[in-house]
């Protein structure tokens, strides 16, 4: 065969190759069967050194991945729809992308993730937890010895779920004080404080909390849910001062604490009101929805996710991604945080229209970005201690649990984009 | 468009109780009502109340309102009733669900304050209101109100029923039936209603409802009854007959406590617990020592394949019926045991024994019977001439299974189609003849004939062996042969038989199924790795099975079981 003859050959069975399927798109709108697996496939294409793409505002935030062995296989394992695509379906894409409020956000590295959690499991759920476990995404477990001995450097991600850092045990004395459970947790936290030289657990608390906000300010990121977003809030800017209840440091809170806070040393209030009354389940006016105390508490609504500007404020539009823009509120013991005690600069994530107060927020400290969800459990409204799990596997879709998990994969993007 | 009557009459002192106000046209009203007639039903419950039946006029003028879509009708009339008798709870009742249907959430509200400020002590208006806001599953408002409540009344104990369901609304299940426990013990009849408000507990939160249920010796004989009964109606709306009936047995046995296990027989046997039926049904009979309850037992018995059980109870009721009664409701069943257990020639020895008793009819029905014993004791020569006698149609489940036996395909399906009831056995039988390409199949006769026996590891091995000569059904054969052998505990041999499967017939239905068992008994032996790669491998090689859910499922429980998670936690 002529020389060229073989040339011509040979370019054929090039074009032919590249013609063929090379990337793998996940679709995150409604043609996804399993969202939440979803982000597990692509955490596991990273953990495997494998680049991906985050199309964030396209197709309700997919992603784009090579077609390689290993993902399929694990988005066949996982029941995560993906489409074979090969480059001119790309481009196409990248051209609407550009064209429209959308962007590809590439992933490089699988986060290194703790989720700072006590050792013996309470009779309540961790949202967060049952997400990771479910979409098969690894983590580390740290509790408070971890955050005062270790260097939390070594994780991207922390993730904070239903403690109270002002050390008055979210104030479930007023109910379960003869619960074993109960008992059980207040002498561990006594033994860690007298461990670490602290005199109560308030103390204990407070040192914890301010070893996360160091956290957050030399670059690390934060995600909150629940109590924790609001007690975090009241033990950084109470360094100083005793706002907790006697039952749990053995004075009572200082009858003038409420002037004495420090709120610069917050990361998203700028000021608020403690509750004074120790029979109150309730710890300041945070919280929109006061779900423990009856005769303040809110009804449920819906709330609204912000459509951001993909390309001008990519971090806010990951955090959002979602393929229902209005998801049905659920209660926590910080279900929300009221407009009025945010600092300016905290960005609004999710509202509820004609509410006076907000669902999901993010800020920025220092080098980091911290991130707080109220509630405590997208899938369980009125949930209650002693309830049994969500079972996830029921729940695939769920657009609440996504936000979680919008979290989880946000600190995978290549570089921190900064909003201009 | 609405239509608002309006009264015009003044109507003092008209609320209190009269011996016949209006009967005449509430009668009226109300067959209008059951016609569906609801506009002149309405037209005439107006009639009635100005007759003087204020509260069933109303309440009628509620419903049909209601059934007429024009709830805002009844709000002019139960307004006017109201100026003249503010304190009477039917027509604040009616007020407040009027409200609630039009969704004036805010009258409501105002209602309810309005109601209360009459008497502040009164519990009448939270539990109407609570009711309400229960319905809208309005669970935080209903608590609120609740506490008003309790504050008003200076404790809870009046309304346990409704903290129940505010905590059962809640999915708060153990303080739902603890609320519960309290209201039964005021209120003994409460048992219905705390089973019914109770049966959406989910499987987690059972046991705490079990305890809190739980009665305890200090407590008076009629609560600890009713709380049985509770539990005993809860574990039957849950599924499990079984154990309702071992709550239900721990009454003390009397007269009352027979019909309550007569009305649990009742239940049981429509919620497909034949069995816990028999038993209750057999333990009201040695209370009231009525034969037709061990008769009924006794065909529960037979109709939940325990022939055993059935012929211990129809012999021992035989003596206290008289002999026409006995060959007429007791033999059969005795007969019908009999056969079951393979005990042709017994059961021909009693139906002789009751001679002349017998009438030539029930003799065709036994001889069906009987036919179906000489099968079971494996003489099919005798069951073909029994079921020769027995005349009836050429083409009959009797005459169906003894073809098969014989392997003549053909006759068995024309035999076997006939069945009124698809038991799984004939199903089975039907799904292997529509899978055969062939007319006679010696090999395969033997096999089903073997498991008709009751010769389970004969049954399984021929079914494998017959797997050779009807090609075109062998994995199904295979897969029936793994099928009995791991009923009968044979792991080994069923495991060798799925692996069997998987890899030479990949390709068939029964393919992803042996897959799935597979995997299934290597988890049950412990190696979760094992059992991992075959649940992945059903998935990735049949993705479109309808068994992947549940591989996926068993892989979930797989990563996150307890050692599974240590893992995951680096």
């Amino acid at each position: 065969m002529p020389t060229i003859h073989r040339l011509v050959a040979l370019c054929a069975v090039l074009l032919a190759s590249r013609a063929e399927a090379q990337h793998l798109l996940v679709p995150m709108d409604d043609a996804q069967a399993n969202h939440l697996k979803a982000y597990g496939v692509t955490f596991n294409a990273l953990t495997e050194g494998v680049r991906a793409e985050w199309l964030i505002n396209y197709r309700g935030g997919a992603f784009l991945l090579p077609d390689v062995p290993f993902v399929r296989r694990r988005a066949s394992l996982d029941g995560v729809t993906f489409e074979a695509i090969n480059d001119a379906a790309v481009n196409t894409i990248r051209a609407e992308i550009a064209n429209t409020n959308a962007d590809a956000v590439p992933l490089e590295k699988a986060p290194r993730i703790a989720v700072y959690s006590p050792p013996n499991s309470p009779p309540w759920d961790d949202a967060v937890t049952l997400a990771l476990r479910y979409a098969g995404i690894p983590y580390t477990r740290v509790w408070d010895d971890e955050v005062l001995d270790q260097d939390l450097s070594q994780y991207d991600w922390i993730h904070l779920f239903h403690e109270d850092f002002t050390g008055q045990l979210n104030k479930l004395f007023l109910s379960y004080r003869d619960a074993p459970w109960f008992i059980d947790q207040r002498e561990r936290d006594l033994n860690t404080a007298r461990r670490h030289g602290f005199a109560n657990i308030p103390a204990l608390k407070k040192a914890v909390a301010a070893k996360i906000r160091t956290f957050v300010d030399r670059g690390g990121f934060l995600f909150a849910m629940c109590g924790a977003t609001e007690t975090l809030e009241l033990a950084l800017a109470s360094q100083n001062v005793d706002i907790a209840g006697a039952y749990s440091d053995g004075t009572p809170m200082d009858p003038d604490a409420d002037n004495k806070m420090d709120w610069a040393n917050g990361m998203a209030i700028v000021k608020a009101h403690l509750e004074m009354s120790a029979g109150v389940n309730a710890m300041s006016d945070i919280d929109g929805h006061q779900v423990n105390v009856p005769a303040r508490r809110q009804p449920l609504g819906t709330f609204q996710l912000f459509a951001f500007s993909a390309k001008l404020d990519p971090v806010a539009t990951m955090l959002v991604q979602d393929h229902k823009s209005v998801i049905p509120d659920f209660y926590g013991v910080t279900t929300s945080f009221m407009r009025n005690v945010l600092r300016p600069a905290v960005t609004i994530l999710a509202y509820e229209d004609g509410a006076p107060w907000v669902k999901y927020i993010h800020g920025d400290l220092g080098k980091g970005a911290w991130t707080y969800l109220g509630g405590h459990d997208p899938e369980d409204p009125q949930h209650n201690i002693g309830a049994p799990p969500t079972d996830l596997a029921l729940h695939p879709n769920s657009p609440g649990y996504r936000l979680i998990l919008n979290n989880v994969l946000f600190p995978a993007a290549k570089k921190k984009p900064h909003k201009t | 468009m609405l239509t608002a009557l309006t009264l015009g009459w003044s109507a003092p002192n008209a609320l209190r109780a009269q011996a016949q106000p209006g009967e005449g046209a509430l009668r009226r009203a109300l067959e209008l009502e059951n016609a569906a007639k609801y506009r002149e039903a309405a037209l005439v419950y107006r009639d009635a109340i100005t007759q003087g039946a204020i509260v069933q006029g109303m309440l009628g003028l509620e419903r049909t309102f209601g059934a007429l879509g024009q709830e805002d009708s009844v709000l002019p009339p139960v307004e006017t009733l109201l100026r003249t008798s503010p304190r009477d709870p039917v027509l604040r009742g009616v007020l407040l669900r009027t409200l609630r249907a039009l969704g004036r959430d805010a009258a409501a509200q105002r209602a309810f304050d309005a109601w209360r400020a009459l008497d502040p002590r009164d519990a009448a208006p939270y539990r109407e209101y609570v009711r309400i806001l229960l319905m809208d599953r309005r669970t935080g408002a209903a608590d609120s109100v609740l506490r008003q409540a309790v504050e008003a009344r200076g404790g809870a104990r009046d309304f346990a029923t409704e903290f129940a369901d505010l905590y059962a609304t809640m999915g708060r299940w153990d303080a739902a039936a603890a609320a519960w426990r309290d209201a039964i013990a005021d209120d003994q009849y409460m048992d219905q209603t705390a089973s019914y408000s109770l049966m959406g507990a989910p499987a987690a939160s059972r046991d705490g409802v079990r305890q809190a249920l739980t009665a305890t010796p200090t407590m008076p004989l009629v609560t600890r009854s009713a709380l049985i009964r509770t539990r005993a109606l809860l574990e039957l709306r849950w599924g499990s007959p079984r154990d309702a009936w071992r709550a239900l047995s721990a009454l003390p046995p009397n007269d009352t406590t027979a019909q309550t296990w007569i009305d649990f027989a009742d239940e049981a046997e429509h919620a497909n617990g034949a069995l816990a039926a028999r038993d209750a049904l057999e333990a009201a009979y040695r209370v009231r020592h009525d034969p037709a309850l061990v008769l009924r037992a006794a065909a529960l018995s037979l109709r939940a394949s325990d022939a055993a059980g059935a012929l211990r109870l129809a012999t021992e009721v035989t003596p206290a019926l008289d002999s026409a009664r006995a060959a007429a409701e007791a033999l059969p069943l005795r007969v019908g045991a009999l056969a079951e257990q393979g005990k042709a020639q017994e059961a021909e020895a009693l139906i002789a024994r009751y001679g002349a008793h017998v009438t030539d009819a029930q003799r065709r029905l036994f001889a069906r019977a009987l036919a179906w014993g000489w099968i079971r004791a494996g003489d099919i020569a005798r069951a073909r001439k029994a079921a020769a006698e027995g005349g009836g149609e050429n083409e009959d489940v009797v005459s169906g299974w003894l073809a098969l036996f014989d392997g003549d395909l053909d006759a068995a399906r024309a035999g076997l189609r006939t069945a009124e009831v698809k038991s799984p056995e004939i199903v089975t039988a039907l799904a292997f003849i529509s899978r055969a390409k062939v007319a006679r199949a010696a090999g395969i006769g033997a096999a089903f004939l073997a498991l008709a026996r009751g010769d389970s590891a004969q049954a399984s091995r021929a079914f494998e062996q017959a797997a050779v000569s009807v090609p075109e059904a062998a994995s199904f054969l295979l897969g029936l042969s793994a099928r009995v052998a791991a009923a009968r505990g044979d792991e080994t041999r069923a495991l060798a038989l799925w692996r069997q499967l998987v890899e030479q017939y990949p390709t068939t239905p029964e393919a992803p199924e042996a897959d799935l068992e597979w995997a299934r008994a290597l988890q049950r032996r412990g190696d979760r790795a094992a059992a991992t790669a075959r649940f992945e491998h059903l998935i990735l090689t049949w993705p479109d099975s309808a068994l992947v859910p549940q591989a996926r499922e068993a892989l979930d429980r797989l990563r996150l079981a307890p050692d599974a998670v240590a893992r995951t936690d680096r």
